[in-house]
C-alpha cells in the first residue's frame, strides 16, 4: 500500500510531462512569424497607450522605459552580474537535486523494503511547499548563494526521486524476465534495463524541475539576498520602478527558456530512440 | 494421461526412446492470492521433451502454459515435482533460450546491440560480441538494420531479430511463447517457414506455445494439448508433417493436417464448452 502512494504521487507530478513533446517542423517559420507579429503589436499598442495617457506608465512601465532601463543595467554590468548569480545558483541546485534525486529514486528499485519505510516521509516532503523552508535555510546557510543552491536542491530533489522511482515501476516485467532467463544478475538488470527504461521519466522530471528550481531560487532572493535577478525585481518593486521590474522579469523568462532548450538538447542526446 | 499416436512417425523424427532433453515429472504450481489462499495453476504436468524435437503446446488461454515455461526456464520454482534438463537441474542463461510473447526488443538499443544482449550478459567482450552479432545479422539478411532502432522495423522483422538474439548464445533448448501472435496471417505463414528452417539448421530442441492449432500441426513433431486450469497434459499427438514433407505449407495441405486439426479442436472444444461457459 505504502509504495502505491509513492506511485500515484508521481502521476500527479507529471502526468502531462511524461511523453517527450514532438513538433512538426514544416510550419515552424510561419508560426514564428505570427508570434513575432503578436509581440510587435503588443509592444506598439502598449507604447501608444502610454504616450496617449490611457495607461499609467508609473504603474505599468513602458516599452521605451524598459529598453532604456535594460540598456542602463547592461552598461553598468548589473544585469549580467544579477543574471549570472541567479543562473549559477539555480543550475547548481537544480543539477544536484535532479541528479541526486533521480539516483536515489533509481536505487530504491533495489529494495522495496526501504522504499516502503521512507514512503511517508517522501510523500510529506512532496506536499510541503519548499519555499516555506526558506527562512530556516537562510538562517543556516546565510543570505548568499549557498542558501539559494540549497533551496533549489530541496525543491528539485523530491520531484526527481518520485519520478525516477515511479519510472522503475512502469518497466515491462517481461524485459526483466528476459534478462533473468539470460542469467543476468540484479546489477545487470539494474544497469541494462532499469536505468535506460527510466530515463524518459528522469528527463521529464528535469523539465519540471527547471521551474521548481527557479521558483525556489527567486523566492529565496526575495527573502534575503545581496545579488541576483530576484533581488533586483524585489528592490525595484519596492521603489515602484516598474521598468526595472520588467527588465528582471523578462530576463528571468529568457533564463527559463534557455534552460528548457538545454534540457531538450540533453533529451535528444540521451533518448535517441525516442525521436521517431 | 492419455497417450494417442494417430500417426506412425518415420525414423527422422525424434521418437519414443530418443534421448530426453527436458523431463517434467509431476510438476505442480500454485500461486497465492492476496489472502494467501493457493490458486492452483498447474495440477500435474508429466512430460518428456525429446532431444532435437519440435513440440508444440496448445491449450486454453490462461491455463498455465507460460507458467510452465517460466518453470522450465527456472524463473519460477515448481510447488511440487521436479524438472531436469539433460538429467540435471536447469540453470538460467546458458542452456535455455527463452523467446517471450511479442518481440521484446529493448527500444533503447539498436538492432545490433539487441542481438548482442545475451552475449553481453554472459560477459563476452564488446568487440567480440558485436562482431558475432553482425555476423548473425548478415547470415539472415538483416545486416542493413544493424544500426536501426527496433521501432523502425515491422513486426515480422522484429520477431526475426528476437529469434536471432535467442539463438546467438547457442542454447540447447529454445522456448517460444506465442511468438507469432501479434503478427498478421501472411507474415505469420512466412515466418513459420523461415523460423522452422533456421531452427532445423541449428538442430535445436524447440518447445512452442501457440493458440493456433494449425500452426502447431504445421510446424511440430509432436503436439501436447493441455486441459483448462489447473492444467495437465490432456493428449499427445505425434505429427511430424513438416519434417517429413519439408515445409509448413506442404504440411498444411496434407490430408492428415485436417484430421489432426479436427481431433485437437475437439479436445480443446470439450474444455472450452465445459463448465466455464
Ligand atoms: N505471478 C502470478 N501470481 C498469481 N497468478 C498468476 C501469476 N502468474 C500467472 N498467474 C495466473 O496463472 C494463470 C496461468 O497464467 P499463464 O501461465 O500466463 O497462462 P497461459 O500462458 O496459458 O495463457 C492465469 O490465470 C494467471 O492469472
Ligand atoms: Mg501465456
Amino acid at each position: 500500500m505504502s509504495t502505491a502512494s509513492l506511485y500515484t504521487r508521481r502521476i500527479e507530478v507529471s502526468a502531462d510531462e511524461t511523453k517527450p513533446r514532438k513538433h512538426q517542423d514544416h510550419h515552424l517559420w510561419k508560426e514564428n512569424l505570427w508570434r513575432l507579429a503578436i509581440v510587435a503589436v503588443l509592444i506598439v499598442a502598449w507604447q501608444f497607450a502610454v504616450d496617449f495617457g490611457w495607461v499609467n506608465a508609473f504603474l505599468m512601465g513602458s516599452p521605451g522605459g524598459i529598453a532604456i532601463e535594460a540598456w542602463r543595467q547592461l552598461q553598468s554590468g548589473q544585469l549580467l552580474s544579477d543574471t549570472w548569480t541567479t543562473l549559477y545558483a539555480t543550475i547548481v541546485g537544480f543539477l544536484l537535486g535532479s541528479i541526486g534525486g533521480s539516483m536515489a529514486g533509481l536505487l530504491l528499485w533495489y529494495s522495496r523494503h526501504v522504499a516502503r519505510i521512507i514512503d511517508p516521509f517522501v510523500v510529506a516532503l512532496n506536499g510541503l511547499p519548499k519555499i516555506s523552508l526558506a527562512p530556516m535555510i537562510i538562517i543556516w546557510f546565510g543570505s548568499g548563494m549557498l542558501s539559494k543552491v540549497a533551496l533549489a536542491f530541496i525543491a528539485t530533489f523530491i520531484v526527481a526521486l518520485l519520478s525516477a522511482y515511479q519510472g522503475t515501476h512502469q518497466i515491462d516485467a517481461n524485459l526483466v524476465n528476459l534478462m533473468r532467463s539470460l542469467g543476468a544478475t540484479k546489477r545487470q538488470i539494474f544497469l541494462k534495463v532499469v536505468v535506460p527504461a527510466t530515463l524518459p521519466w528522469i528527463i521529464s522530471a528535469f523539465r519540471l524541475n527547471i521551474g521548481f528550481a527557479l521558483i525556489a531560487e527567486i523566492g529565496g532572493e526575495f527573502i534575503a539576498s545581496d545579488k541576483g535577478l530576484g533581488r533586483s525585481i524585489f528592490v525595484a518593486g519596492n521603489l515602484f520602478n516598474l521598468n526595472a521590474v520588467w527588465v528582471g522579469v523578462l530576463t528571468l523568462m529568457l533564463v527559463a527558456i534557455a534552460l528548457y532548450l538545454v534540457v531538450s538538447r540533453i533529451e535528444r542526446h540521451l533518448l535517441p530512440w525516442e525521436s521517431r | 494421461m492419455t497417450l494417442s499416436t494417430p500417426l506412425r512417425e518415420t525414423a527422422a523424427i525424434p521418437s519414443v526412446g530418443a534421448d530426453v532433453a527436458i523431463a517434467l515429472d509431476h510438476v505442480e504450481k500454485h500461486f497465492e492470492d492476496k489472502q494467501g489462499n493457493p490458486i492452483p495453476v498447474i495440477r500435474d504436468i508429466t512430460l518428456d521433451i525429446r532431444e532435437h524435437e519440435f513440440i508444440s503446446i496448445v491449450g486454453p488461454s490462461g491455463c498455465g502454459k507460460s507458467t510452465m515455461f517460466n518453470i522450465i526456464a527456472n524463473l519460477l520454482e515448481p510447488s511440487a515435482g521436479s524438472i531436469t534438463l539433460r538429467g540435471s537441474h536447469p540453470i538460467r542463461g546458458a542452456h535455455i533460450g527463452y523467446m517471450l510473447q511479442r518481440d521484446l526488443l529493448f527500444p533503447w538499443r539498436t538492432i545490433l546491440e539487441n542481438v548482442a544482449l545475451g552475449l553481453e550478459v554472459a560477459g563476452v567482450p564488446r568487440a567480440r560480441r558485436l562482431a558475432m552479432s553482425r555476423e548473425h545479422l548478415e547470415r539472415y539478411n538483416l545486416a542493413d538494420f544493424a544500426d536501426a532502432y527496433p521501432h523502425t522495423l515491422s513486426g515480422g522483422m522484429r520477431q526475426r531479430v528476437a529469434l536471432i538474439r535467442t539463438l546467438i548464445t547457442d542454447p540447447d533448448v529454445i522456448l517460444l511463447d506465442e511468438p507469432f501472435s501479434a503478427l498478421d496471417y501472411q507474415t505469420r505463414l512466412v515466418l513459420e517457414e523461415e523460423i522452422l528452417s533456421i531452427l532445423k539448421s541449428f538442430d535445436k530442441t524447440v518447445v512452442l506455445i501457440t493458440h493456433d492449432i494449425g500452426e502447431a500441426i504445421a510446424m511440430s513433431d509432436r503436439v501436447a494439448v493441455m486441459t483448462q486450469r489447473p492444467t495437465s497434459v490432456k493428449r499427445l499427438y505425434e505429427v511430424g508433417l513438416s519434417r517429413r514433407l519439408g515445409s509448413c505449407l506442404k504440411a498444411r495441405s496434407d490430408p492428415r493436417y485436417q484430421t489432426l486439426f479436427d481431433q485437437i479442436w475437439a479436445d480443446l472444444d470439450i474444455q472450452m464448452g465445459g463448465p466455464a461457459s
